[in-house]
């Protein structure tokens, strides 16, 4: 996956990722450019449609100069508006937004339920760790209640957002959860977010092993105990989190909808 | 017979994570005493005679760090 | 002689008659803006209205985002997406949408901003104001700087948008409008000329200099680098960190940090007489200057014209078509020796302090005739003038 990424620039070594040793979000990374590969091989799309954008954090760096595609490394929460604005410029982009648990649902929660309500045609890759890796280790709205951070050292008084079911109730078309433990499966739902028409909000759980004071194979062996796939999930399974696919439409993304106006109103003139 | 399949490390990009010797379903790798640049363990190959090419070393690897090489690839 | 405009793909030549936003929208398509974002605000939501109207008539989109911040947003994706793009806004929305332009800043993205700006702090009032001219200049986060035009009527609301394009894809830059509520309500009529006469500037790109991907610098090559949108195959990595030309945010040292910062600065200050423009009216020789912008200086030529015809008074007039860069030049070429500078503003002394500080060695009385609450009244201002020249 070399290929995909600026190894040097012409001013100076880009590679390795910054990113922690362990660090979930690489992981994704090689996930996700195996996906894009595939798709370049399989469904034919050219290289230059791509477009990933993120928003500020550990996730979000994954964009920062690394990738041999169209980037953009914007504003915290923002990527998603920054997204939709490349759309509407060129709905042909295939958008993939790569965030954070922060990043999307704090100061960006705005825009990710509109984005999700409008039916953009974008791929959210969200990096859930539970925590604001990037500036310290603080709480996160995905940080679950009495987990100990930063900003909650006597333990988080509050509770979780569950991200797929904002993105699944806010209407996006795709909605699935993995974790960097499901290589094959976290691939094959970034594939068929990408091939989707609309907004595909996958949340993949990634480990952070430098806050959270762990190993990162010990936290990946413990994402394959701590999850169910919702085909198999019973009643006794409620301390487990789901991860599979929670909703799967086909509906008209915003573009769509937005054309048959132009096509209907368009002047005469042009 | 099928020649053995090789790792191959890049020891510029490697951060020592070990998730490629903990994937491993067969302990085809293993961790070194040799440190890099970094100052990170690298991994090397333990028993490649048992690799099955499963390929989950360079899919999992956060740093782009490893590879499988058979002799038909690459 | 009044044209329906909204069946159009752009203006015809001709005599129309409307509204200040929505000539200001009509400028922009004018200009090739294919993108529109925008929230509701008072007094700007008229401009928004005729946008989802207009846009895809001309095969462009609008969009109404979730807030003011999402709509700054889109403009940067739109305009890296390869569109151009505008956004119209109020006093508190402009706010919110600091660091979108900050990041457009530091990117060196070409985007139009349009402030029709209302009386503050807060929520304030509906009404007339020029108190966001300072947030134009200092509002945004950081070192950089930045162009902000005043339209004065609704033909300007016309032509400075056009220009406001213009300028954007020539420096690369995000490029402010700051409009006021009357000239945004105002109707009046408006004169389009045939478009292949209007000048309309579009951004270099690395392929119009035969520059390769592999030897692109997005942030080098000239002053103003020339831009590679994303989809056209350069593989550009959008950054807001200090960078070194070619994209890299891995050196931080402090020379980066210097460099990238001075070079945003420079690239507007320093050419600051080619980009700054005014206007002026009876100036040789006069000893009493009054300088305004923008809805003001509607009123202050009337005063000025009564002061010259009735009252008898060496009074001229100076309009500063362009807030930033301030146009000291231009300004320093035409004052020589005043006995008196006036300035009307609505607000209580913000672009007294530049004029201040580009004249004070030119005239020795600097008269602000600050706000009443309301667009200062020709009598108004020349009371004030009378009063201090007695």
């Amino acid at each position: 996956m070399l290929k995909y990424l600026k190894e040097e620039g012409l001013m100076g070594a880009r590679l390795p990722l910054l990113l922690c040793p362990g660090c979930g979000h690489g992981q994704v990374l090689n996930y996700t450019l195996n996906a894009v590969d595939r798709l370049i091989k399989e469904d034919k799309i050219a290289k230059e449609k791509f477009l990933f954008i993120s928003g500020v954090g550990c996730s979000s760096r994954l964009t920062s100069h690394y990738l041999n595609f169209d980037s953009g490394w914007t504003m915290h929460g923002r990527a998603v508006a920054v997204a939709t604005g490349a759309l509407l410029a060129n709905p042909e982009f295939r958008v993939v937004v790569f965030t954070g648990d922060g990043d999307v649902a704090s100061i960006g929660g705005n825009h990710f339920i509109h984005a999700c309500r409008r039916n953009m045609d974008l791929t959210i890759v969200c990096m859930n760790n539970g925590l604001y890796g990037m500036t310290g280790g603080q709480q996160a709205p995905t940080s679950p209640r009495d987990m100990i951070t930063t900003t909650t050292p006597y333990g988080n008084t509050e509770e979780a957002f569950d991200l797929c079911q904002m993105a699944e109730v806010s209407g996006a078309s795709y909605v699935a959860r993995w974790t960097t433990a499901h290589p094959h499966q976290v691939i094959k739902a970034i594939m068929k977010g990408i091939r989707k028409k609309g907004t595909a909000f996958i949340e993949i759980l990634s480990q952070c092993p430098v806050h959270r004071k762990e190993e990162p194979a010990e936290m990946l062996a413990a994402y394959k105990r701590i999850t169910i796939p919702v085909a198999k999930a019973k009643e006794g399974d409620k301390e487990k989190i789901l991860v599979g696919e929670f909703c799967d439409h086909d509906k008209p993304d915003w573009n769509a909808s937005y054309q048959r106006v132009i096509d209907r109103y368009k002047s005469k003139d042009v | 017979m099928k020649p053995m399949p090789r790792l191959w490390i890049d020891e510029r990009y490697c951060k020592g994570c070990l998730i490629c010797v903990e994937v491993c379903p067969t302990n085809a790798i293993a961790s070194s005493n040799t440190i890099n640049a970094r100052g990170y363990v690298i991994p090397i190959e333990q028993d490649m005679g048992n690799c099955k090419v499963c390929s989950l070393c360079e899919l999992m690897c956060p740093d782009f760090a490893i590879a499988i090489e058979t002799n038909t690839t690459k | 002689m009044t044209k329906d405009p909204h069946e159009l793909y752009w203006l015809k030549p001709g005599r129309y008659y409307l509204q200040g936003s929505e000539a200001c929208v009509e400028g922009a398509l004018m200009a090739g803006c294919r993108v529109f974002a925008g929230y509701p605000i008072t007094p700007a939501s008229e401009a928004l209205e005729h946008a989802a109207r207009r846009f895809p008539q001309v095969g462009g989109r609008f969009i109404q985002m979730e807030d003011e911040i999402g709509s700054a947003s889109v403009l940067i994706g739109a305009s890296w997406g390869g569109t151009k793009a505008m956004t119209v806004t109020s006093s508190p929305g402009f706010s919110l949408m600091q660091e979108a332009i900050s990041i457009g800043i530091m990117s060196e993205t070409p985007m139009v901003i349009v402030d029709i700006q209302r009386p503050g702090p807060g929520q304030g009032y509906i009404t007339a104001s020029q108190e966001d001219v300072m947030q134009a200049r200092w509002g945004h986060h950081g070192e950089g700087a930045i162009i902000a035009l005043a339209p004065a009527s609704v033909q300007e609301m016309f032509d400075l948008t056009i220009e406001a394009f213009n300028l954007s894809e020539r420096w690369r830059t995000p490029v402010l409008v700051m409009a006021e509520e009357p000239v945004a309500h105002l109707r009046e009529l408006l004169y389009v000329g045939e478009r292949k006469k209007i000048n309309i500037f579009n951004r270099k790109k690395p392929q119009d200099l035969g520059i390769k991907p592999d030897a692109y610098l997005p942030w080098g090559h000239e002053v103003v680098a020339p831009m590679a949108n994303w989809g056209d195959g350069y593989n550009v990595n959008f950054v807001g960190l200090v960078h070194k030309e070619d994209g890299n945010v891995t050196d931080w040292s402090p020379q980066v940090n210097y460099d990238c910062t001075r070079r945003l600065l420079s690239k507007i200050e320093e050419n600051a007489r080619e980009i700054a423009q005014i206007e002026t009216k009876f100036i040789k020789g006069s000893r009493n200057v009054v300088i305004s912008y923008g809805a003001v200086s509607r009123t202050a030529i009337e005063a000025v014209m009564e002061a010259r015809e009735q009252n008898g008074l060496d009074l001229s007039y100076v309009r500063l078509k362009t807030l930033w860069p301030f146009p000291e030049e231009s300004l320093r070429e035409v004052i020589n020796d005043v006995d008196n500078i006036f300035i009307p503003e609505m607000n209580f002394g913000m672009m007294k302090h530049p004029i201040v500080e580009a004249l004070r060695d030119r005239c020795k009385n600097f008269v602000s005739i600050p706000s009443i609450g309301i667009l200062h009244s020709p009598e108004h201002i020349l009371s004030k003038i009378v009063e201090e020249t007695k």
